[in-house]
């Protein structure tokens, strides 16, 4: 297991005082924000930040925490010697959903210690619900699908320390699912406390990027290209969607960048999306004798097309 | 240790909403701040009474952001029903771009 220095992830001397722990994680929050930052690993450094706040702003984690990097090789592997965190009692701090993403090295000082706390104590309680997110294809939420999802939780073992467990959940993804649509699944939450009912696991959506569509909502956007003479005169052609392919007529005089709706071919639903055709006009490659004689003649009998007549030249 | 669990699943929207008790415990928070979330126009509860209310996807999204953005730089709710109303219109309109615009924007 890698260790993790919390003090450098947010860019702080070890002496930093809790206002410029509080300073500088807020600063780091606001340039990995998802809808700002333009950096690849936004999410991943998102999540480190937030867990070496989870520690640092709480005093016993803190403490914890110091007393256990002062023993630490900066180079080496890492594994909590047994017993070091006698005498600290944590509690949780993060934003729900954020500490089941923390790291492993975090779940292993932290992830169990809330609970043996709260094994000892008398009141019935509902588990706490677990977040995640789940990238799935398209054709998947157009037609179903069942995925295999792996997740990591901190489980107790019989000497009540804790230890990650990866589990696999086969997933039903029902025909017609959005993105950043929720999937609830009961009861697959962490335990409840004294006997009350586990919490449950809500799967976030999120689609993969498609080599073919663009999605808007439950609308599909595709480009298809046609030959000049299919968008002049018109013409039937053979398109591919997410059903299957289907004939479809070009209207004569279709300019570049026409879109043709066919209702009810997008994301199924109430009402269903539909896919929107994006005509996009492929000239044909002079590269033949043919080929340049043809736009020759084209040019001969068009001689007043003027292409940039709306620029006044 | 692996185990494969088949998981009976719903997806959250109309057809099987949630409660104010269930959004709440999805938060880890109490139902008094699903009531000002409410209040303030953060989540759009379905339904008169508090016990009647009813969430789908889009409000769980939504507080679970407020929730985070709350717990980050503080707790004005005003500011973050704000925040949260800028950061979903500039998701649209890069959705928006991307599908007008195909391929890959830098945005």
């Amino acid at each position: 297991m890698e260790f993790k220095d919390y003090y450098s992830i947010l860019g702080v001397e070890r002496t930093a005082g809790e206002d410029e722990i509080r300073r500088a994680y807020r600063k780091l929050a606001r340039k990995y924000h998802p809808d700002v930052s333009k950096e690849k690993d936004a999410e991943a450094r998102m999540r480190d930040v937030n867990e070496a706040y989870d520690v640092l702003r709480d005093k016993e984690k803190r403490l914890a925490y110091d007393n256990l990097a002062a023993g630490v090789s900066p180079d080496g592997g890492f594994a909590p010697p047994p017993g070091w965190d006698e005498g600290f009692e944590f509690h949780r701090g993060a934003a729900p959903g954020d500490e089941a993403q923390f790291s492993e090295f975090f779940s292993s000082l932290f992830g169990g210690r809330a609970r043996r706390g709260g094994a000892h104590q008398e009141f019935r309680a509902r588990g706490e619900d677990h977040h995640a997110a789940v990238e799935i294809d398209l054709e998947d939420a157009i037609k179903g699908a069942t995925r295999d999802i792996s997740l990591r939780s901190m489980q107790m073992d019989a000497q009540g320390r804790p230890h990650m467990q990866t589990r696999t959940l086969s997933v039903r993804i029902p025909p017609g699912v959005r993105e950043g649509q929720y999937i609830r699944l009961a009861g697959q939450g962490m335990p409840g406390y004294g006997g009350g009912e586990n919490g449950d696991l809500y799967l976030e959506i999120r689609f993969k990027p498609h080599p073919r569509y663009r999605v808007d909502g439950r609308d599909l956007y595709m480009n298809v290209p046609v030959a000049p003479w299919e968008a002049a005169l018109g013409a039937s052609i053979d398109v591919p969607t997410p059903g299957g392919a289907v004939e479809v007529s070009v209207p004569p005089g279709s300019a570049n960048g026409r879109k043709l709706r066919l209702r009810g071919r997008g994301i199924p639903g109430e009402p269903a999306g539909d896919l929107y055709l994006v005509l996009e006009v492929a000239l044909p490659p002079a590269d033949t004798e043919a080929a340049r004689s043809a736009y020759r003649k084209l040019q001969q009998e068009l001689p007043s097309f003027n292409p940039r007549r709306h620029m006044g030249v | 240790m692996k185990k494969l669990v088949i998981a009976s699943s719903t997806v959250v929207g109309k057809s099987q909403p949630l409660s104010a008790d269930d959004l709440a415990h999805a938060c880890g928070a109490e139902v008094e701040w699903v009531a000002q979330l409410v209040e303030i126009g953060i989540v759009n509860a379905r339904g008169e009474q508090p016990a009647e209310w009813r969430f789908h996807s889009a409000d769980l999204e939504r507080a679970l952001q407020a929730r985070r953005l709350a717990h980050a730089f503080g707790g004005d709710l005003d500011a973050v029903a704000l925040i949260l109303d800028l950061s979903q219109e500039v998701r649209r309109l890069k959705a928006r771009l991307r599908a007008l615009g195909g391929a890959d924007l830098d945005v």
